[in-house]
């Protein structure tokens, strides 16, 4: 019996050590370029390409920029370096940008963190010059530039994200055009003119800005045909993006029209009594009401808003604590009416055919981001995480409610790589898009 | 008085791995193991509790079994394609075990007594791979305690059945969605304890030559009902805690499905014993898992994931040769396969058709002592699925086992 238990229990020994070693694999198709030339990857583009979000530009969202996540993949296959406007370590909050600080109420707290890349003493119409960065890059995503303005020279003296990339020589002489053109690469991605209509759309149609009001789209199909023309001078390839339309993000869902929350019926009576007792068309009832905002073109000069028209996410903080869209009217900059809002997707819609257009003319490969992020307006679950276009709670967005969080940029590096590897017989690996962050809830 | 019933028995020994069809285990004896987990229709010795009350009344002596299996498995996973991430699972060695009890009241009539651990699954993930926010690590443990008679009719009849008081408890950890500015994940923990389950296995024997026989076996479906589990939260960032309140409880109720098989047994020779089972189980009972809050849940106040498990056919062989009068030499194999239908496949039991292997020895040490040693090696194939209709982990999915196990016989 001894010898028996002995024997069996070498033999189990001798089995555990053999089998631990034997572990279950799976093989994966192997990575590869496919028909591209990945030695030099630039990415032409605003605020979406710099990794902009919370409202700033700063070292951690550069580093999880969609063209930074789309690098590091084409590295897998023999893609070359890749190089970006990084803010120093120690000017890592860059040009400053928004934290969420308390949830109070259920409405976040949300408070600015100071900029650590001003330049003092330099301020541009575009607001503080930031610390240069003069250097060759191949991300050349300008926060705030549009199809329109990167053919002015002017523009590097009005932008302080485009003034830190020019010698001090090329400060209002060169323009962004001029600066794509020299990049010369093997394959880029070009995702402009998103400000030819955004600009125009968070300002609530009323621009502050000559620059940010709707671009004529044939001075837009000529400046963006030129512009990927130069791109592909030397058989470059490359991905055309389309423009998402501004009611996919939650700065134009956020605040919904009717959101004047009456919970008492006097709440109701002082203001109908406030606003001529219907007289204008305005009445009040216990319940959700549309909000009160400013309109000179009708008789009364106020009226209650459509529910076809958009708050802006800047308004938040004006009707839940300042009275804004009741007592007093909200301010046109904080709306867009039905007007701006029809100009607006027309305008869109010129502006992606456009860029459909181009792509198929030079064979370009397209990703429809406006396909894409219509989609997704219901929300999509993804390995058990839900995602929404919702402020702060859908991942998607960062605090700015238009530009995504880390989490979500890579989700669109990973649809950009699924429409390269489309196109180009690729098969350039995708991102594990949890390693990535969403937003991050402030308290212990 | 559940869950002291199963500390008193020990919290290691009662779990096992998810090695079969769902979250079936079947490792019942350790001569069967060895003979492809076959049983139905042979004389198993007092694993007869298990395979077939009605042999049950075959036996010729008194006799006590015990025997445990060191359950040794590996998952791996890789994302849908083109991701690229991989993960493996890092599971504890599991030891289900037997224990077998039967007592001749007089020459027809036996009285037995089995505890085993029919269904189960522990998967650890960890909270670093991709599917964390789906599973983080699931302990399921089961233990059946099982009475019986058996009545021999005719010597070429016999019936038998038995009475299942099943207890069980679940384990199930996962990451929330939810993340702090530390950048540490939230994390959602069940934990309780099942109330006491009743069920029954029955079968019929039947030996109609010296060469053949032949059996049926049912047992029956055990629903496990968790009530007032414990849900406890970590690492919520204080601005999300609204959301994750603390004292909230769970409820819960998973199906341990019903087996009906059919056996075969032949001894073509004195030495050797060849068998063949079929066994459907009644998997369409899991149609979802669905976890009730008494308080809501990132607004939830339940949480409902599809299964639909389909019915499923195991199918197995075995062969039993006695080298000399002491010592026998097995060997088997099956097909399991799989209850899970395609966009259902989910990280606690990335389930696929299986496939088994299966040698063993038996040797006889006294009159009355003998010793069984098996070892069972499982292959599931790889399996890709989207997951879109269980709101699981999409992937691929490769799951290996090594069983080794051994057991003893007293006779009196």
């Amino acid at each position: 019996m001894k010898n028996f238990m002995y024997k069996s229990g070498m033999l189990a020994l001798f089995a555990g050590v053999l089998l631990t070693s034997c572990d279950p694999e799976i093989d994966g198709t192997a990575p590869s370029k496919g028909d591209i030339n990945l030695e030099k990857y630039v990415a032409v583009g605003n605020s979406l390409t710099a990794g902009y979000q919370d409202r700033g530009l700063y070292r951690e969202a550069q580093l999880n920029s969609y063209p930074a996540i789309l690098a590091q993949q084409f590295k897998l296959v023999g893609g070359g370096e890749f190089t970006q406007p990084l803010f120093e370590e120690s000017q890592a909050s860059g040009s400053g940008y928004l934290t969420f600080a308390d949830f109070i109420n259920g409405r976040p707290v949300i408070k600015p963190v100071p900029g650590a890349a001003v330049r003092e003493g330099t301020t541009l119409p575009g607001g503080p010059a930031l610390t240069k960065y003069t250097q060759p890059v191949q991300n050349l995503g300008v926060p705030g530039i549009s199809v329109l303005t990167s053919a002015m020279k002017e523009y590097g003296a009005i932008n302080p994200y485009y003034e830190r990339l020019l010698e001090p020589a090329e400060v209002g002489t060169k323009p962004y055009f001029q600066e794509v053109a020299e990049s010369n690469p093997t394959f880029f991605t070009m995702w402009l003119g998103n400000n030819d209509v955004l600009g125009y759309a968070t300002d609530g149609g009323a621009p502050a800005s000559p620059l940010s009001n709707l671009t004529d789209p044939a001075m837009f199909g000529n400046i963006y045909k030129n512009m990927v023309a130069t791109l592909t001078a030397n058989d470059a390839k490359g991905v055309l993006i389309t423009i998402p339309n501004v009611t996919a993000v939650p700065f134009f869902t956020t605040v919904p029209y009717n959101a004047l929350a009456l919970t008492r019926q006097g709440q109701a009576d002082s203001l109908n009594a406030a606003y001529g007792s219907g007289a204008l068309g305005i009445t009040f009832k216990v319940g959700p009401n549309p909000l009160v905002v400013s309109d000179p073109s009708v008789p009364a000069r106020v009226r209650q808003i459509k529910s076809t028209e958009y708050v802006l996410l800047t308004a938040l903080d004006s009707i839940a604590a300042r009275g804004y869209g009741s007592k007093k009217p909200l301010p046109d900059k904080f709306f867009l009416d039905e007007t701006e809002v029809k100009e607006i997707m027309e305008h869109t819609v010129a502006f992606n055919d456009i860029i459909r257009a181009t792509a198929k003319d030079k064979g370009l490969a397209m990703w429809d981001a406006n396909a894409f992020f219509e989609s997704i307006k219901g929300g999509f679950k993804l390995d058990e995480v839900t995602y929404a276009p919702v402020f702060v709670t859908g991942n998607l967005f960062s605090l700015d409610g238009i530009h995504p969080t880390p989490r979500g940029y890579a989700i669109v590096a990973n649809e950009l790589i699924k429409t390269i590897n489309s196109t180009y017989k690729a098969n350039v690996p995708t991102v594990d898009v949890t390693q990535y962050r969403a937003i991050q809830f402030p308290g212990k | 008085m559940k869950s002291r019933i199963l500390a008193l028995l020990g919290g290691t020994l009662l779990s096992a791995s998810a090695m079969a069809g769902g979250y079936q285990v079947n490792l019942a004896s350790q001569r069967q193991i060895g003979m492809g987990h076959t049983g139905t229709g042979i004389q198993t010795g007092t694993s007869s509790i298990f395979f077939n009350p009605g042999a049950m009344s075959y036996l010729q002596e008194n006799g006590v079994t015990i025997g445990a299996s060191a359950l040794v498995s590996k998952i791996a996973y890789r994302a849908l394609e083109p991701g690229t991430a991989e993960a493996e699972v890092d599971n504890p060695v599991k030891t289900p075990f037997q224990v077998y009890a039967v007592y001749g009241i007089n020459d027809k009539l036996k009285a037995g007594i089995g505890v085993y651990t029919p269904f189960g699954s522990t998967v650890r993930w960890g909270d670093e791979w991709p599917g964390r926010f789906g599973l983080n690590e699931l302990s399921l443990q089961a233990i059946f305690v099982q009475p019986t008679l058996s009545y021999q009719i005719t010597d070429k009849l016999g019936v038998g059945a038995g009475l299942v008081l099943a207890f069980g408890s679940v384990n199930l950890q996962k990451t929330l969605p939810v993340q702090g500015q530390n950048g540490q994940e939230g994390k959602i923990e069940l934990d309780g304890g099942a109330n006491t389950a009743f069920g029954f296995n029955a079968g019929i024997f039947f030996k109609p030559s010296d060469k053949l026989s032949l059996g049926l076996n049912y047992r029956s479906e055990v629903k496990m009902e968790l009530e007032n589990g414990d849900v406890t939260f970590s690492n919520i960032p204080a601005a999300a805690s609204g959301n994750f309140q603390p004292g909230t409880q769970f409820s819960a109720s998973l199906p341990m499905p019903a087996t009906l098989s059919f056996g075969v047994g032949f001894t073509p020779t004195e030495r050797l014993t060849l068998a063949a089972d079929i066994s459907r189980v009644s998997w369409s009972a899991y149609e979802r898992l669905q976890f009730d809050f008494t308080k809501p849940v990132a607004g939830n106040t339940s949480s409902v994931n599809e299964r639909n498990y389909e019915d499923a056919f195991i199918y197995r062989i075995g062969a039993e040769y006695m080298v000399t009068d002491a010592l026998a030499l097995r060997g088997g194999a099956y097909l399991d396969k799989t209850p899970v239908q395609d966009g259902y496949l989910t990280p606690e039991t990335p389930d696929a058709d299986s496939r088994g292997l299966s040698v063993g020895l038996g040797y006889t040490i006294s009159d009355n002592i003998s010793l069984d040693a098996s070892f069972l090696y499982i292959n599931k194939k790889e399996r890709t699925d989207l997951a879109n209709k269980s709101n699981g982990i999409g992937g691929t999915f490769k799951s290996i086992a090594y069983i080794p196990g051994v057991g003893l016989n007293f006779s009196f």
